[in-house]
């Protein structure tokens, strides 16, 4: 062990200056005679010559001298070779060919920066104003096919730096808002909106509010419920309190989700709404029970309530009671939002408007009752007038927001004569850019207008032509736009049907719902926030402080000038301290200081503050100035413990694990009816929980591979069929070791993103075992080989005869004999992750797709989970779990490079994987030690090894 | 001119009263001849050739996909192209596709301008977006590559193209967005100036990239605010809302945009990326992984719905190329002044091979053969390069261009 650490003394050096690393080292004539010697003696037995094994002509490549020794080296250091069968040179000897090929390897040139990456920026923006705004999905996807989001071989384009231009304004808004903040409200609702009448059996009143059912729709999606008198009116956080319990014998808890989406009335194929938040309810006594939630414009809240025994109980007895939704928001820290004081420090802050100065935080906003408008008309001041009616159908019945009640035009006691038309009146003059019109849901279609027209009117009485005129679809219950080609603010607007559907030849029309489509300009109740000063002296201090917290770096009057000339230019020209500040924060966040990493530091501290806080926070560092003789390690251990380091989990779970393909891929409704959101928003959870506890808590890398514990709640234990526990909240629980739990690759979400929904493939999971946790170098297919995708369905039977074909090539079977077995060790899995002895094949279904419980399927064949890997022989999943984890410095070694290359960048290059791998066999396979060591070492070089 | 009715505009599709309206203007107004117009499409997986290529050299019906393309005789379909140099890529050739640029995979590789960005960088200082790059997804990274070989991001929420290409925008607030932004940027130069003069440690070639990104932003910061004193167009067709087959209305939708782009005058260079991520998709008739059903192998059982999920491009596509011909602009259709590329990476993705690439070139000018073979295997790249002729770019070469292959002969 002591020849690699001497060596290691000469190369280890800073990475983030990588230049200096590479001529570093290079081999004597000594060394390669040595090399090449036992090259000679334990490799090239097999590897030489036109036969050789794998294909691989080591023997020629050792002669051209440069080549790229990559494989060599990894097979070498993981003692992939040579093979279990083979004669294996000492430790010291295998030291010496290491160092061999890491000296001949030829660096790469490496780009000495990079871009800071979208969710970097928007974490950073975050936390240098005091915000929550998640704005990283509207900035374009930015690791093109990489693997990191700081791979160092991305480039800026100006599209890109166009879209960070964007956000920061946006951010800037929402942080800092020129119009103000709109007041804060707090309404009070147990009304749901008319929801489709297949569904709307499966909740009824129910004391003071709404009793729930489990309800899925026809087409599989979770049926949400969406509450009415409540649309946020701007965006923004919103407290949401359920006033909820749970009714009926139910084992454990009821799970509430809430939903935020567009609410379409009518609409029996529901599209998925986006999940804020799970409520779990377990009492028969109704508590408060608070969510913080961030809502868009337009989006109305729903829920969906989930326990598995009470599926679409009709006038449902048992299930989720919610006696009422309190919201209260757009909602503040503090008033004023306290990032005022962290921006502008003690400048005195004004403010204006109904809110006030004096509120402080935590007091009830005024319950205030929105006015409820069902119409955007009745919204406008407009009003509807009939040609005729039929009683008990009259025009208010197109007006409720209902399609079930409708007007139609009276047929008895007399038919009334066409024509048929509604006339809309716009008293305020609003521009009307076009009617929205909807059908009368269910009955015989009679009075479903087939042709209209439109015409506009400055009197009501001269109509003119017809501004547009068409055709509307009839048996379709959603809402039919009619679009004006240029909007009119005419005071009059008649909709006349032309023909109508009847079955029996009458005129008659029929409307379900008709309204206006008009964009409101909201006025809405705001306070103004301001800043009393116009002094140069306060702006140019607010924007140092900004900039050195932006730059961590002291920054000199002549450095800031550019961005002090920018403000007070600003400020000269309108006086509004505030505003004069934003454009100065905003180039300090589009500055290449900040944008292009690393960053220009006046001190060494700072620099390495930043690049801590980067890789660790995914954001700035904290204002503090370091204290004396605070190692770096101990520094790294402070910013682990920080809750911001959750972040960089979610990063690596996103990136090395692949979790952000995870919405590409949603499991097939007939094959696995019982997958749903909850699932879905738990199994990536259960992941981060994990991975979080072995960093956090120093576990060793083996727990990577398999443990007796995992971080599950309800959903997760019976999805896993684990003991019953009750609640949605994440624990750390132990199982026994007959449970194939613990461990990344028996998890539901990896076992899930690995397939394409429908059939799992052992090629798909056995590449991601191979490539994200063993580490083995894999390379694509070689051309011209018939690519093998293996079929389930009903020649399943054949599926690994399918893959074995791999073993009758030796081209394909060089990479697939790393790749297959591991995945065929998995197939006890289906692609949700649930136990399974025998595959199942999809059975057609008549018509229409119906979502069932049971699914559609039908179990086939047995799976035969058996395997060999590297000589060692293995059954099942828990005979690969075993043999993986007995090689744990393998597992810890490829863990160091993947962080090395998440925290730097670049991949490791030879020369520094044998520092890696010297590192872990001197300080161990704990996972703190080795995030630890690899950022020490990635900042430091190993300067702080004296004395090893 | 008659006002077309609402139907007239959902099922025909032309619609558009104003946009027809002062195209007519237009075409009366300037004496003018229309402009050129081109449109890339890369669909990401290829398509299966036995059901692509005619079988009867020349004779369309002989193609299970292209016997119901209405234009068929302003179309040319090639075979025997190819990328060299692309003998052993994988899904990364996509990157390769408009450039030419060989071993995609290598880890090394540095992409150039892609054949796009050339034509965009005269044809686009006409109309109010220089080029518009789609795609299916948010990847970030598509088809379009520029000067320095970073990918550029495609749009790929409808919505939001919708909204650029003809949505209200508050011009005032707009405006003094331009300002803010020029002023961020003379501040941020002013900096680089700062630090490059004051300089001990920092990065000359980071400055240097930050400063070329910069100064393209600048420009396209005066492009937009040059166009600020003109009227969006007003359409008044929407987009199809259809939730239930997603991909297949993005595409027709995307295709529905590029077409009232190129319509409406917003642009004369379009890159649509048809991309793929692994997860199932539905279209009519199949539902499956796009990418597994890729890897076909040949079988009856998975060829049977990715032909499906292809058909439904290729009717797409078709109902594009279609509404494109029947709108009349200049004493033609605007199919007439509009070359479309129809292409793909792969040859064969079953096996991920880049040989004889599916590529159809429609519209335009061209002096259509509707089936044409090269005698030998023939560089994609030569046909970029008639393009780039026949849009008035004088190159000798591009990518791994080999010479004049006469692939396109141009009508004078």
């Amino acid at each position: 062990m002591s020849s690699i650490r001497v060596l290691l003394m000469c190369i280890g050096s800073t990475i983030f200056a990588a230049s200096d690393v590479k001529a570093a080292y290079s081999p004597t004539a000594l060394q390669t005679e040595e090399a090449m010697s036992l090259f000679a003696e334990y490799c090239l037995d097999c590897h030489s010559g036109d036969g050789a094994e794998g294909r691989f002509d080591f023997a020629k490549k050792l002669q051209r001298r440069s080549f790229d020794a990559t494989l060599a080296f990894e097979n070498l250091i993981t003692q992939k070779m040579p093979p279990a069968d083979a004669e294996a040179p000492t430790n010291q000897e295998q030291q010496k060919m290491l160092a061999w090929l890491a000296g001949q390897q030829k660096e790469l040139e490496i780009i000495p920066f990079r871009r800071l990456s979208r969710h970097e920026f928007v974490h950073s923006v975050n936390d240098l104003l005091g915000s929550n705004l998640d704005l990283a999905a509207e900035i374009p996807q930015d690791r093109g096919t990489r693997n990191f989001d700081s791979d160092r071989r991305i480039g800026l384009s100006h599209e890109m730096l166009g879209s960070y231009f964007a956000v920061a304004d946006q951010m800037l808004e929402h942080a800092l808002p020129r119009k103000g903040f709109i007041n804060e409200q707090t309404s009070v609702t147990n009304k749901l909106l008319d929801s489709h009448k297949t569904y709307n059996i499966y909740v009824r009143d129910y004391k003071d509010g709404v009793l729930f059912s489990w309800t899925r729709a026809n087409n599989g999606n979770s049926y949400s419920f969406f509450y009415d008198n409540f649309d946020p009116p701007v965006e923004g956080w919103y407290e949401l309190t359920f006033d909820a319990a749970k009714v009926g014998n139910l084992q454990g808890d009821i799970s509430i989700q809430v939903h935020a989406g567009k609410y379409y009335y009518a609409d029996d194929r529901p599209q998925p709404q986006r999940l804020l938040n799970v409520i779990s309810v377990g009492s028969n006594i109704v508590e408060p029970r608070t969510i913080q939630v961030f809502l868009r414009l337009g989006e109305k809240v729903s829920v969906h309530c989930f326990h598995k025994d009470n599926f679409r109980e009709s006038n449902p007895t048992r299930g989720a009671y919610i006696r009422s939704m309190t919201a209260r928001g757009p909602i503040q820290d503090a008033w004023p939002p306290s990032r005022y004081g962290m921006l502008f420090g003690d400048l005195q802050v004004k403010t204006s408007g109904e809110r006030g100065s004096e509120r402080k935080s935590g007091t009830k906003s005024p319950l205030i009752k929105m006015p409820s408008y069902r119409t955007k008309l009745s919204k406008i001041g407009g009003s509807v007038t009939v040609s005729s009616f039929q009683a008990g159908m009259e025009k208010e019945k197109m007006q409720d927001g209902s399609n079930r009640t409708f007007w139609h035009t009276r047929f008895t006691p007399t038919l009334a004569e066409p024509p048929h038309f509604v006339i809309l009146t716009n008293p305020n003059r609003y521009p009307i850019s076009g009617l929205s019109y909807a059908t009368w849901s269910g009955g015989n279609g009679n009075g479903q207008i087939e042709k209209f027209e439109v015409y506009a009117s400055g009197d009501g009485k001269n109509w003119g032509k017809p501004i547009v005129n068409g055709d509307l679809e009839t048996r379709l219950a959603n809402e039919q736009p009619i679009p004006f080609p240029v909007a009119t603010d005419a005071p009059f607007i008649k909709f006349v049907a032309t023909q109508s559907f009847s079955i029996d030849g009458r005129s008659l029309a029929s409307i379900g719902k008709l309204d206006v489509i008009v964009s409101l300009d909201k006025q809405l109740p705001a306070s103004q926030i301001s800043i009393v000063s116009n002094r140069i002296e306060d702006l140019r201090k607010v924007i140092r402080q900004f900039a050195e917290r932006a730059f961590s770096s002291q920054l000199s009057e002549s450095e800031l000038q550019p961005y002090f000339e920018l403000s007070e230019a600003s400020l000269a020209h309108d006086g509004n301290f505030i505003e004069a500040a934003k454009i100065g924060f905003k180039a300090v966040i589009c500055s290449h200081r900040f944008l292009m990493v690393p960053g220009e530091h006046s001190s060494e501290q700072h620099s390495q503050n930043a690049k801590l806080s980067r890789a660790i926070w995914m954001s700035i560092p904290d204002n503090v100035t370091n204290k004396a003789n605070v190692t770096i390690r101990d520094q790294i251990k402070k910013m682990l413990a920080d809750e911001r380091s959750e972040r960089m989990i979610k990063s690596l779970c996103n990136q090395w694990l692949n979790l952000r393909s995870w919405n590409n891929v949603s499991p097939s409704l007939k094959l696995y009816p019982r997958y749903d959101d909850l699932l879905d928003f738990y199994l990536p959870l259960e992941t981060r929980a994990y991975l979080s506890h072995l960093i956090r808590k120093n576990r060793p890398a083996s727990e990577l591979i398999v443990s007796d514990y995992s971080f599950l709640n309800q959903r997760l234990a019976d999805h896993y069929g684990i003991d019953a526990i009750s609640g949605q909240d994440l624990r750390k629980m132990s199982f026994g070791p007959e449970v194939p739990r613990g461990g990344l690759l028996t998890m539901g979400s990896i076992l899930k993103v690995t397939t394409d929904g429908f059939a799992t493939s052992p090629i798909l999971r056995g590449a991601w075992l191979s490539k994200n946790i063993i580490g083995t170098p894999l390379s694509p297919p070689p051309e011209t080989v018939k690519a093998i995708e293996p079929e389930h369905g009903s020649q399943v039977a054949s599926l690994r005869e399918q893959i074995e074909q791999h073993k009758n090539s030796d081209t394909c079977n060089a990479c697939h004999k790393s790749i297959d077995p591991y995945g065929f060790a998995l197939e006890n899995f289906d692609a949700t992750g649930q136990w399974r002895t025998k595959y199942s094949a999809e059975l057609p279904h008549r018509g229409t797709f119906t979502f069932r419980l049971q699914g559609y399927s039908e179990e086939t064949s047995n799976i035969d989970a058996g395997g060999t890997i590297d000589g060692e022989e293995f059954e099942d999943v828990f005979g690969l779990k075993k043999s993986l984890a007995s090689k744990e410095q393998k597992i810890a070694y490829n863990f160091a490079k993947k962080f090395f290359e998440y925290a730097n960048g670049i991949q490791p290059s030879l020369k520094q994987r044998l520092y890696l791998m010297a590192m872990i066999e001197s300080k161990g396979c704990a996972m703190q030690d080795i995030v630890t060591e690899v950022l020490a070492y990635s900042i430091q070089g190993n300067v702080e090894e004296e004395g090893s | 001119m008659s006002k077309p009715t609402r139907r007239d505009i959902l099922k025909f599709g032309s619609a558009l009263p104003l946009a027809i309206h002062s195209l007519n203007l237009r075409a009366n107004s300037s004496t003018k001849p229309a402009p050129k117009r081109i449109m890339f499409i890369c669909n990401s997986l290829g398509f299966y050739k036995p059901y692509f290529f005619p079988k009867t050299r020349g004779d369309l019906t002989t193609s299970d996909y292209l016997k119901n393309i209405t234009v068929n005789d302003k179309l040319t379909i090639f075979e025997n192209l190819y990328h060299p140099g692309m003998e052993t890529s994988n899904h990364d050739s996509e990157k390769s596709f408009l450039t030419g640029v060989p071993k995609p995979e290598a880890p090394n590789f540095v992409n150039s301008i892609s054949v796009d960005q050339i034509l965009a960088s005269k044809m686009g200082d006409e109309t109010r977006f220089p080029f518009l790059p789609l795609s299916i997804y948010d990847r970030g990274w598509g088809c379009s590559w520029n000067s320095q070989g970073v990918a550029i991001p495609p749009l790929h929420n409808v919505n939001q193209i919708y909204n650029k290409l003809f949505g209200e925008e508050d011009l005032s607030a707009k405006r003094m967005q331009v300002d803010t932004d020029r002023n961020v940027i003379a501040c941020l130069r002013e900096d680089l100036r700062h630090l490059e003069s004051a300089n001990e440690t920092s990065d000359r070639s980071k400055i240097e990239t930050y400063r070329n990104v910069i100064t393209a932003l600048e420009k396209q910061i005066a492009h937009e605010s040059s166009w600020l004193d003109t009227a969006k167009p007003v359409v008044t067709e929407t987009l199809n809302q259809n939730p239930e087959f997603a991909f297949s209305t993005k595409i027709e939708n995307l295709l529905r945009l590029s077409r009232l782009a190129f319509q409406t005058d917003s642009t004369r260079v379009i890159t649509l990326s048809l991309d793929w991520i692994y997860g199932a998709i539905k279209v009519p008739g199949a539902t499956g992984g796009w990418h597994t059903l890729s890897h076909h192998g040949g079988k009856p059982n998975l060829l049977e719905p990715l032909s499906r999920i292809e058909r439904d491009i290729v009717k797409h596509l078709n109902q594009f190329l279609s509404d494109l011909d029947s709108i009349q602009e200049g004493g033609g259709t605007l199919l007439d002044h509009t070359t479309v590329v129809i292409g793909s990476n792969f040859g064969d993705s079953s096996n991920h091979t880049c040989s004889n690439l599916p590529t159809i070139v429609a519209g335009g000018s061209h002096r259509h053969q509707i089936h044409t073979i090269p005698s030998k295997p023939t560089p994609l790249c030569n046909l970029w390069l008639e393009l780039l002729h026949y849009h008035d770019f004088d190159l000798g070469r591009f990518g791994s261009s080999d010479g004049n292959s006469c692939l396109l002969g141009v009508q004078s």
